[in-house]
């Protein structure tokens, strides 16, 4: 196999980076006709305090100039302050986040592959029988219950009911694993789906057919032969997996009041923070268009084809 | 396609392992850590903001600020005004002048002292435009105070100065008998001009943290936790030596880590648990009615609302106990004047809305007929609330309560941002608003007041209110001053501008372990008080 050339790969990153730039320009406008500004409270400030803290944070210039100003500090990775937390810029705020974000997001994906992929794979190499009915019905219904749900009940259960976890926060390993699990849930049903699919896809190939004719062990052939083929659409699924995840944790982060970027967003959402959302839209935006990238390139990798037509 | 056996031996060898570890790791130190009992975990009902006592804004900042500063006075454990960082305190006869006689072993938590030259530097700072302290307007009964804070005059000219290193002196424009009280909030509390001169905003970093209260700042970590311990210059020790707050304005999540044992106290929790609370945590349960106002108000610039017939209607046909006893259960008591019946020393007038409900239906129907409305010509009115469950409880009640006059309701709900905001600009037809203040009349009755600004939504206007509120504000003594406050009050209910619904009550629960809380109406529980009896878990 041969790399991508390098036009393709130009092409793709600047194609990302113009994506990019559409986005946070369209959530700059956004994020400003919101109903509602970030120094509105109950009471009405006197203008001239009003004044002061929109001159500190340059609202006071024409919007033009403060989306200059943005991009213009974006570009030397400087996210602005924030509005409400006027202890910490974004920066710090992010940088303060995204590990937990990240590790959330982590081990969902790495949940979400193993019971997947497990589940699908017992199905599938039980087709048509109780096991498979049992798993696949259990599937749907994981599949139909969303996380609004799933999560308060894993809660209520594991922590409340049991003590066996802590119920929120991230301060150890042990905050994580109900969060993780509640992440990970919707993502394990679909992954399980996907394998399900392709291991009995693979059953009927006739290259199975000559490895059992050749005599090879049964454990050999699930490990060697049917799973890793069966695995392709499941990587194909999780670029935009990936994605979704990270959006899904704004939900988990706050159910379980975890400290991650995910709360930040509705936190600076309610607050009129503008540059709180704007950072959040950034990194997550900027997360998801690398994931793209990267799953474009992978395919042009595994089939030239692609970039000649392009 | 059927399976060999040795593939169900294989799959099933490997799902049981793996199920077998799974619950292992699960299982393995399941319980939650028992928290060393030095430290004590308390859920705050969000993230500050800051910890910059001027550029404060929360209610759950202040919170955090009562144990990291002190100021000339401070709470008792109950909640009442007591000396702080000053000892004693006079006020001239003309009620204009306050002198404050400061402790003399103030020192800041590096061990600098204190004196009465920090509190100056602090009072300017709050006052100076470049600071753009949203709540500077607390302090404008200074002489000078606006037009310092509108950078009309040098901060030189605020009215307040020391004449010694104990001895404060504050210079106000008209007489405010309740000073001590508000300078109670972080915004008079004092900052440390060496450590600000030095390291500039970053002062408010636990790496720099200075301050002169029971506690400092020992981590803050965002979202997460702040941490605080035990300030070893105070001047009275506190018993608990490490606190973290955590940030949960998820109010079931804060319930859920309560009743995890995680959490010592929270600020908060929903109140459809509070049956549940009553039953199963009856003596963690801690509630208090809270010095606060929730209401509605007439937009009076438009017809029919600028008709006192209508809105008089539409009050009369509110029960503000059904509010409470049925529809919130929540432990609010209902309002029967503007002002909550919590504050001290002060008295509602009376008023006329006794009567059966069906005289007051009959009355109303009345009033409205003569207003010119009837089922042929039905009142149809927007009620805007906050999108928050509890309240659009209530106005759905307040609507079902209406309809009883024929009067068709819509209700519309916006987040607290747009809804003040709209608010202000008069864009409504009747609103829900709240206000949570300090335990004085005069802080209620003035959101009617016409020179009060846009925080008089309704845009209420009455000479005979202004001129009774106008002769309070000048008048030095307390009981003379609410006599005012009640004539106003008075005529404020007679007009209807606004429908008082309802107080808040605090909804908390405290492991009963936990010593030295006091329930009252600030909701106030500084940790200096607090002490832990042995031992503590969760009930």
């Amino acid at each position: 196999m041969r790399l991508p050339p390098a036009g393709f790969l130009l092409r793709r990153i600047l194609l990302a980076a113009l994506t990019l730039l559409a986005l946070i320009s369209v959530v700059f406008v956004l994020v400003r006709i919101a109903p509602g500004g970030p120094f509105d409270g109950e009471r009405r400030l006197p203008d001239a305090v009003e004044q002061n803290l929109r001159a500190a944070y340059y609202l006071d210039e024409p919007l033009p100039k403060q989306y200059l100003r943005y991009l213009h500090g974006l570009l030397n990775g400087n996210l602005g302050p924030s509005f409400r937390n006027k202890d910490f810029n974004v920066n710090e705020l992010i940088a303060a986040g995204l590990p937990t974000s990240a590790t959330l997001g982590a081990l969902a994906l790495a949940l979400a592959l193993i019971a997947g992929i497990s589940i699908g794979a017992t199905a599938g190499l039980h087709q048509g029988s109780a096991i498979d009915r049992w798993l696949m019905a259990l599937n749907n219904l994981n599949l139909a219950v969303p996380t609004l749900i799933t999560a308060p009940l894993l809660v209520l259960l594991f922590a409340v009911v049991l003590s066996w976890l802590p119920a929120g926060g991230a301060e150890g390993w042990r905050h994580f694993v109900l969060p993780a699990i509640a992440l990970a849930l919707p993502f394990s049903g679909a992954i399980a789906r996907l394998s399900r699919g392709s291991v009995i896809e693979q059953l009927t190939t006739d290259h199975l057919r000559t490895a059992r004719a050749k005599g090879l062990s049964e454990k050999r052939i699930v490990l060697r032969h049917i799973l890793p083929l069966s695995m392709l659409p499941v990587l194909s699924y999780l670029g935009p997996a990936s994605a979704a995840l990270l959006t899904g944790s704004v939900v988990v982060e706050q159910i379980f009041a975890m400290p991650g970027i995910g709360r930040y967003f509705v936190e600076g959402a309610i607050n009129n923070d503008y540059t709180l959302v704007m950072g959040v839209v950034v990194v997550y935006s900027t997360f998801i268009a690398c994931f793209n990238l990267a799953i474009d390139l992978a395919y042009a990798w595994i089939d030239p084809r692609l970039t000649a037509t392009q | 396609m059927p399976l060999s056996p040795m593939h169900h031996r294989f799959l099933r060898g490997r799902c049981l392992r793996y199920s077998v570890l799974l619950l292992f790791i699960c299982c393995a130190n399941a319980t939650p850590q028992s928290h060393a009992s030095t430290t004590l975990y308390v859920g705050n009902s969000g993230e500050p903001g800051t910890l910059d006592p001027h550029r404060y804004n929360l209610r759950l900042e202040e919170t955090l600020l009562n144990d990291l500063f002190m100021g000339l006075t401070t709470f008792s454990a109950q909640g009442d005004v007591i000396p702080g960082a000053a000892a004693s305190w006079s006020v001239s006869e003309d009620g204009l002048q306050w002198r404050f006689k400061l402790r003399t072993d103030l020192l800041w938590s590096d061990g600098t002292p204190l004196s009465a030259d920090d509190f100056v530097y602090s009072l300017r700072r709050l006052l100076d435009p470049s600071t753009a302290a949203s709540l500077a307007y607390f302090m404008y009964m200074l002489k000078n105070a606006e037009a310092v804070n509108k950078g009309e005059l040098p901060v030189t000219a605020l009215g307040v100065r020391s004449t010694d290193r104990h001895t404060l002196v504050m210079e106000l424009h008209a007489p405010y008998p309740f000073l001590p009280e508000r300078l109670l909030y972080p915004t008079a509390f004092p900052v440390p001009k060496h450590v600000i001169d030095k390291v500039g905003d970053a002062w408010t970093k636990p790496a720099h943290w200075v301050s002169n209260g029971a506690y400092t700042l020992a981590d803050w970590q965002p979202e997460a936790y702040v941490e605080l311990q035990q300030n070893p210059n105070f001047f009275a020790r506190a018993p608990i030596q490490r606190a973290r707050y955590l940030p949960l304005a998820n109010e079931q999540a804060a319930y859920n880590r309560y009743r995890n044992g995680e959490l010592h106290a929270i600020a908060s929790f929903p109140a459809s648990e509070i049956a549940n609370a009553h039953k199963n945590y009856s003596t963690s349960l801690r509630q208090a009615p809270l010095l606060s106002m929730m209401y509605l108000v007439f937009n009076t610039r438009q017809p029919p609302f600028d008709d006192a017939r209508v809105r008089t209607a539409l009050a009369l046909v509110i029960d503000q106990d059904i509010l409470t006893d049925k529809v919130l259960r929540s432990g609010a008591s209902a309002a029967n004047g503007f002002t909550p019946a919590a504050i001290n020393n002060y008295e509602h007038p009376k008023t006329d809305t006794n009567g059966t409900p069906e005289q007051l239906l009959r009355r109303a129907q009345q009033l409205l007929a003569d207003a010119g409305y009837d089922a042929n010509d039905p009142l149809r009115i927007t009620l805007r609330h906050v999108s928050s469950n509890e309240v659009k409880k209530v106005n759905l009640a307040i609507a079902g309560m209406w309809r009883q006059l024929g009067v068709i309701t819509e209700l519309q709900q916006s987040t607290m941002n747009a809804h003040f905001a709209d608010l202000r600009q008069g864009e409504f037809d009747v609103a829900w608003a709240g206000w949570i203040g300090e335990n004085n009349a005069e802080h209620y009755l003035s959101l009617l007041a016409s020179d009060v600004g846009d925080v008089n939504y309704g845009a209420y206007k009455s000479a005979e209110f202004d001129r009774l509120i106008s002769l309070a504000r000048n008048q030095a003594d307390i009981a003379k001053r609410n006599e005012l406050l009640q004539q106003a009050e008075a005529v404020a209910l007679r007009d209807a501008p606004v429908v008082p619904l309802y107080s808040l009550a605090s909804r908390r629960l405290v492991n009963p372990n936990l010593r030295g809380w006091y329930d009252n109406a600030r909701d106030i529980h500084p940790l200096r008080y607090l002490r832990f009896a042995q031992d503590s878990t969760n009930q």
